[in-house]
């Protein structure tokens, strides 16, 4: 299962530990906007059409 | 400064009157995004607006949190459930924005909570307004509505709970337009506004209310630690409330430092996200240091307070709070330009003109206020506390940003005195010379006196005054403010001389409405006639203001406030909610919609059939009856006699009159707090909603044809002798004690007012009306020529702005009568 942590759009909530908020930007006829809603990491992102493998630097991993 | 090309371009469109095209070059990029940004609010007509759609989740989190709080006690079952659903909802942020908060999921959607009974009505007659798939919305609809159908939804207690034949006469749509819930809301500025305290100092002052209760409580015990129970109930509501303020506006400044860090690549915008970032860390929770985190915290009070509950005014006095930050930024400290500034105030005005009200709400709201989603009416100018002048920069900047971003919404209402300076009334008539229909002129000594007569209003409060709906001065004090006025004691006054006609009978409704007071064809003197319109008014009257009185007594057992409560002083010194009328003055007022005709319509009566004796009440009676069908020379006859607004005894007497029975009268009716209930004459678009419900009158005019424009405007067309006539008219009425207010539509010549010799002409005008007592006047300034090409190219008049009534609205955004009754109205010669 695939997880919204693993996401690019999940920013954790430092005082919040398990979730964190889910940006993703958008673009309508009039205007670019960021939209945020607060999820739990542990949610299942397989059914998420904007879910995008959060690209962990080189350096992190080793 | 706009480069030499594009200053001879706004030269050239200012020359034509083309005032929103030179507003498009002369403001700066950012605003010129952000304004055209808005997916407009308001209905079309009585339509909503395609395609802005509903969000239907928040009606399914609505019942999934109603049923995890349901054992909770009611102040803070509805904290907790709007405290989980501001953080939970979704939150967005506009490009080039720096003031965020919106009550939105996203820009072209609004949220929908749904209800039970008739409450789903215009979603089910407006599908377009329902997201795709059709067929999945629907069942979302029926399934909330019927979840709040057996759960009894408030609207349904509120009216089952009230006079059974009140409540039927109250719902038939003849008499009566708004909700028992809801309605035009108030706010106490002067407890969270003027920089002394914010959220967090709240909290403490609740907190410390709470322990000296929890105090007493666990003592000795006795009658007096009773009500103590349910005080610590609502306290702790209000502090939920206030803290997710706070925790829902630090998701604003996360997100803006997110977009900073992750997404945005231009270095300057990065700092201003970082600043708007350290702005929502700020506000609402620490009071405000600067412009934009006054304005910020503001923005987030009025979002906070309308997710909470349907509020249909906005009561706001943006000078005299911004303006001491604005005065620090602009002018003593230097942090900002006063361009800077400028777009930081024209973002304000765009923040209010995003606000939704209207799109779910019935048929009558959208035709009511045909092209806006509410009133917003902000109050400007006028005076301090102590009597002097409280007019200052910011005054004059958001009438420079106002023309701008040409929002008809917010709209402003000056407050005029005889201290105001040059400076500011030219930058008023430039709004007014613009064509956006305001600011509306109010007669601040005039109004300040009324306020102490009708609601008792120490001096230094009623100073304190702001717009409560279009027109009504509401000090912003702890016992000043009023937290509601249920919008349902809004009286269809044509419905009076109808009755007295019609021996209280409704035949367009079907139902005996109003007490029998006679066959009109066998009156013999006017003064049955008259009598009998008497009774009918004190009718009408009593029954709306009852039913307000009801709801505004019940509301907080069945909806309370435990936001608006937090932020009321009076709720957080007694811990009581803040719709309980305990300790509140009282601001209440009868909305007196399609006024004149009564007055119109008793004169020409007078005049033609018991004066000049050519036609008998029976024949009058049979004419009406056949809605003027085959009788139109007769109908004439009721046309040309005597018309308010003449400068004519004859007419106006009667005005008087009929003002005057009503004034005595609503001494006599209290309102929950022990005062009167003055009447308030205005229509908003109320005189085309109710155009097919009001029979044929006896002024002349058909069912079906529009109704006069509203307050005491004279008839459109019917006011023949020019401007100072009708000034003179109106000057006969007694501002103070006949009534609460007098709304008052003039149309101006944009040619005759051009340049200097304009203003001064207005000026002139300006002070016969300040001279002759009058309370308030508004002004159009369209020509017919402009108005009627936007009737047959609306997409290239798509931003021609008109006042309406007590507000202002795109002129294509209102159906074709009301466009057609803005052009019938006299174009007034003045000088």
């Amino acid at each position: 299962m695939t997880l919204c942590i693993e996401c690019q759009s999940f920013f954790p909530i430092e005082d919040e530990p398990g979730r964190g908020d889910c940006v993703k930007k958008c673009v309508d006829a009039r205007q670019t906007y960021y939209s945020s809603r607060i999820v739990s990491q542990d949610n299942d992102a397989d059914r998420c059409d904007s879910f995008q493998k959060k690209i962990i630097p080189k350096e992190a991993l080793h | 400064m706009a480069e030499p090309a594009l200053n001879e371009k706004i030269q050239e469109f200012e020359g034509k009157q083309q005032w929103w095209w030179a507003a498009e070059v002369k403001r700066s990029k950012r605003l010129d995004y952000l304004r055209k940004a808005v997916w407009r609010k308001g209905s079309t007509g009585g339509a909503p607006i395609s395609p802005i759609k509903l969000d239907l989740e928040p009606a399914l989190r609505r019942i999934e949190l109603y049923k995890q709080f349901k054992q909770e006690p009611l102040p803070l079952r509805m904290a907790k459930i709007h405290s989980a659903m501001w953080g939970s909802d979704l939150i967005y942020i506009v490009d080039q924005s720096q003031i965020v908060g919106s009550k939105t999921p996203s820009p072209s959607t609004e949220e929908w909570y749904g209800s039970g009974g008739i409450g789903n009505a215009a979603v089910y007659n407006y599908p377009e307004i329902l997201p795709e798939p059709l067929e999945e919305s629907l069942k979302v609809v029926h399934d909330v509505g019927q979840f709040w159908d057996q759960e009894g939804e408030a609207m349904e207690k509120l009216i089952s709970g009230g006079d059974p034949e009140d409540m039927a006469k109250y719902q038939s749509g003849a008499i009566a337009w708004g909700s028992l819930i809801g309605g035009y809301s108030g706010k106490n500025y002067e407890y969270f506004m003027t920089g002394k305290r914010a959220f967090e100092d709240i909290i403490e002052e609740i907190e410390e209310n709470i322990a000296k209760a929890e105090e007493k409580t666990q003592g000795v015990s006795g009658p007096d630690i009773l009500p103590l129970y349910n005080k610590i109930l609502n306290w702790e509501a209000m502090k939920l409330s206030l803290e997710a303020g706070i925790r829902w506006a630090r998701r604003y400044a996360r997100l803006a430092r997110i977009i900073a860090e992750n997404f945005e690549t231009d270095p300057k915008r990065k700092e201003e996200l970082l600043r708007v970032s350290e702005t929502c860390e700020r506000v609402p929770a620490k009071p405000p240091r600067n412009l934009q985190e006054s304005l910020q915290y503001d923005h987030f009070i009025q979002v906070l307070a309308r997710k909470e509950q349907v509020e249909g005014a906005w009561p706001a006095r943006p000078d005299y709070y911004h303006g001491p930050y604005y005065n620090k930024d602009v002018n003593i400290e230097k942090n900002i330009t006063k361009e800077e500034a400028l777009d930081l105030i024209g973002e304000f005005l765009i923040r209010a003109y995003d606000m939704p009200v209207v799109l779910a709400m019935g048929k009558w709201v959208r035709e009511g206020l045909q092209g806006i989603a509410g009133t917003w009416v902000w109050t400007l100018g006028g005076v301090k506390q102590d009597g002097s002048d409280a007019c200052n920069d910011m005054t004059i900047a958001l009438m420079q940003a106002a023309r701008l971003v040409r929002t008809p919404n917010p709209t402003f209402a000056f407050r005029w005195h005889p201290k105001v300076k040059d400076e500011v009334m030219r930058e008023i008539f430039e709004c007014i010379r613009h064509g956006l229909g305001y600011p509306a002129m109010r007669n601040d000594p005039i109004l300040i006196a009324n306020a102490m007569h009708w609601h008792r209003h120490p001096i230094e409060e009623a100073r304190t005054w702001v717009h409560q709906a279009c027109m009504s001065p509401c000090p912003t004090t702890k016992h000043g403010t009023q937290p509601y006025r249920m919008a349902s004691a809004t009286a269809n006054c044509a419905k009076i001389i109808e009755y007295a006609l019609w021996n209280g009978y409704d035949q367009v409704v079907n139902m005996q409405m109003g007490p029998k007071t006679g066959d009109a064809r066998e009156f013999t003197e006017f003064e049955q006639l008259f009598q009998a319109w008497v009774k009918q008014m004190e009718w009408l009257f009593s029954l709306l203001t009852r039913t307000v009185n009801y709801a505004r007594y019940v509301q907080s057992d069945v909806v309370p406030r435990p936001f608006l409560s937090g932020i009321s002083q009076r709720a957080v010194d007694s811990g009581l909610d803040i719709m309980r009328p305990d300790g509140e003055r009282g601001n209440a007022w009868i909305t007196a919609f399609t006024w004149v005709e009564n007055p119109d319509s008793l004169t020409a009566i007078k005049k033609v059939v018991f004066d000049d004796k050519k036609y008998t009440m029976a024949q009058l009676m049979d004419a009406l009856e056949a809605n003027w069908d085959g009788y139109e020379e007769m109908r004439l006859d009721f046309v040309n006699a005597p018309k308010w607004g003449n400068d004519d005894d004859y007419a106006d007497d009667m005005m008087l009159r009929c003002l005057r029975e009503s004034a005595r009268f609503s001494r006599e009716l209290k309102d929950p707090s022990g005062n009167s209930w003055p009447i308030l004459p205005e229509n908003v678009s109320g005189n085309i909603h109710y155009s097919s419900i009001v029979r044929s009158l006896p002024n002349g005019r058909r069912q079906g044809d529009a109704l006069y424009d509203g307050g005491i405007s004279p008839g459109p067309g019917l006011d023949k002798k020019g401007p100072t006539a009708v000034l003179k008219s109106c000057g006969k009425i007694d501002h103070i004690v006949d009534g609460r207010a007098f709304l008052l539509n003039q149309r101006l010549s944009p040619t005759q007012l051009q340049g200097e010799k304009g203003y001064q002409l207005w000026r002139a005008y300006m002070k016969t009306w300040a001279d002759l007592g009058l309370d308030h006047v508004q002004f159009n300034m369209v020509s017919d020529e402009t108005l009627r090409a936007a009737q047959k190219d609306p997409e290239k008049y798509s931003e021609v702005i008109v006042r309406v009534a007590g507000y202002s609205a795109h002129f294509v955004d209102i159906s074709r009568k009301t466009q057609d009754n803005i052009i019938q109205r006299t174009i007034q010669g003045i000088g």
